[in-house]
């Protein structure tokens, strides 16, 4: 076998880029499954948020900081926000599920696999919808 | 082909978990499993809230419960996503220090952001 590299830097398998492979399901909610845990971190950014403007807030240090956040949050375009949020979130739960599926060692078959991906990606949207229907049916919010 | 890719990148060459075993893996599967339960309870909570008001977001940090879940489930969600940006950056940059740096420095801030709110409410 080859000996340990001499440069600094170490190899690594790269991951597939994209003009390689062709479109399949499982390939699709991969790509899926990242990007979707990529927009959650601007999720927990805005949680965050809230709960240091409920602090800054509650200190006295900054009495407005509640109302900034409100004034976000409560807006067309924070809305808009939270509502993509909410898509990646029940997207990344239901891929996330169907990865520990994976992890059992189960639904390896083809058809199964491909199944996993189409029922998690339609659930998570469906979720999406179910969710937002409760929240504009009990007047939560109001567009 | 396959013999000269072999011959110049084994695989005792990629750095890999030698030292920690399965340990990370295991960490994003329990971190998985740990806010799949955490989320449903603060989506919940957030229904809940919604609409209520400053007033009603205090309360509800203030319960003790309620503030050492939401530490709970920040812990959990920084680990997660601190594994997961890694993740990412290694599978295209698999050098590159600087951004496994800025990866790690923003999930900092964001725990302190979260923990540091949650604190000034408890103790307001």
């Amino acid at each position: 076998m080859s000996q340990p590299p001499s440069k600094p830097t170490v190899y690594r398998p790269l991951s597939p880029h994209l003009q390689v492979w062709k479109f399949h399901i499982t390939m699709f909610t991969s790509i899926l499954h990242r990007a979707t845990g990529l927009a959650l971190v601007v999720g927990a950014v805005l949680v965050a948020a809230w709960l240091l403007a409920i602090g800054l807030t509650a200190s006295g240090c900054c009495p407005q900081a509640y109302t900034a956040f409100l004034t976000f949050a409560a807006s067309p375009f924070g809305l808009f926000v939270w509502f993509g949020l909410s898509l990646a979130a029940f997207i990344h739960l239901t891929g996330g599920i169907r990865h520990l599926i994976w992890d059992l060692g189960l639904g390896f078959q083809l058809k199964s696999a491909n199944a996993l991906s189409w029922w998690g990606l339609l659930l998570g949207i469906a979720l999406t919808i179910a969710f937002w229907a409760v929240l504009l049916a009990t007047s939560k919010v109001v567009l | 082909m396959v013999d000269s890719y072999l011959k110049e990148r084994s695989s005792k060459d990629w750095k890999k978990s030698e030292k920690h075993g399965a340990g990370e893996w295991l960490a994003e599967r329990w971190t998985s499993v740990a806010l799949i339960v955490l989320t449903g309870w603060a989506l919940w909570s957030a229904y809940g809230l919604m609409g209520q008001g400053y007033e009603a977001a205090l309360a509800f940090v203030k319960v003790p419960l309620n503030a050492g879940l939401l530490s709970l489930t920040f812990v959990i969600t920084v680990w997660h996503t601190h594994m997961g940006l890694t993740a990412n950056v290694l599978d295209y940059f698999p050098n590159a220090r600087a951004l496994k740096l800025i990866s790690a420095l923003f999930c900092l801030v964001l725990l302190v952001a979260a923990l540091g709110g949650i604190f000034l409410a408890f103790k307001a």
